[in-house]
């Protein structure tokens, strides 16, 4: 069973969490003029990636809220979780 | 209008389960728990004001994880970041509620109609919850609660009692018939009684 460290409750089983999408996916600034093709890349563009990974997950069965985790594509492994707000160093 | 209890049409008195040859003491105790307040407090993401000083029946909300800060009545229940369920057997504490949270700052729900309510009481509650939910019961202490699931259903548990164990579950009302199903099922080989 993978096991997901929400910066809330702590060690959760990953059942309790729902899969986000990417994490580093930034919106376009807001009132700038924006290309139809950097609109496609913020809503429906996305790599691949193999590797380590940010990632939006919810812990839905938990306390509800949006957390990031970088994962190991690969391997599942969880190297760390931050809160939403918290920026990825 | 009378109100109909989640549970009514499938909770019956009894005894059930391997609880031959056994010490009443030793059989689980379940129980279906009705009439009591459920109000969820929520206070709003830009909301800059500090919960620390707001009194409800003589407690302060506490934004720790696992905590229950409790009187004889009252138990608050930490749900997630600013975000509690108050139980308490006092129905008429809702009064009190709104006028101490301010309505710009907190979002309070009356949601005592849309959770079914289960006690379970015994050496063995743990091994029973085990069966279905992923949580560690392993360090979980009295006056802790945690949300999760049960085989899929979402639930919340509170802590009562450890010696002998004793949980307070709740769930949606319209899982209430289906939670239950799993919690007598996982607890017949331990034999239970419904009280």
């Amino acid at each position: 069973m993978l096991y997901i460290k929400c910066p809330h409750c702590g060690w959760r089983s990953q059942n309790e969490f729902s899969y986000g999408g990417d994490a580093t996916v930034k919106r376009p600034e807001l009132g700038k003029e924006v290309s139809d093709k950097e609109w496609d890349d913020f809503v429906y563009n996305r790599k691949s990636l193999r590797g380590k990974h940010w990632e939006l997950w919810q812990h839905l069965s938990g306390c509800r809220q949006w957390i990031k985790v970088e994962r190991d594509t690969a391997t599942h492994e969880i190297f760390k979780t931050l809160k939403a707000s918290e920026e990825i160093s | 209008m009378s109100l109909t209890s989640p549970l009514a049409n499938i909770y019956h008195k009894g005894k059930f389960g391997d609880y031959e040859d056994k010490n009443e003491n030793d059989i689980l105790k379940i129980t279906e728990i009705k009439n009591l307040l459920i109000v969820q407090i929520v206070q709003y993401k830009n909301s800059k004001i500090s919960f620390e000083n707001i009194d409800i029946d003589n407690l302060k909300l506490k934004d720790k994880p696992l905590v229950v800060v409790k009187n004889n009545d009252t138990r608050i229940l930490w749900n997630g970041p600013k975000n509690w369920l108050l139980v308490s057997k006092k129905k008429n504490l809702l009064k009190d509620i709104l006028n101490v949270f301010d309505k710009t700052d907190f979002a309070i729900t009356d949601i005592s109609h849309s959770r079914a309510i289960i006690e379970i009481e015994g050496k063995d509650v743990k091994e029973v919850l085990k069966k279905g939910c992923p949580y560690n019961f392993n360090i979980l202490e009295k006056n802790n609660s945690i949300n999760s699931i049960y085989n899929g259903i979402s639930f919340t548990l509170d802590m009562l009692e450890s010696n002998p164990n004793k949980f307070r579950l709740f769930t949606l009302r319209s899982f209430g018939e289906s939670f239950y199903h799993f919690i007598t099922d996982a607890s017949l080989e331990f034999g239970f009684k419904s009280i």
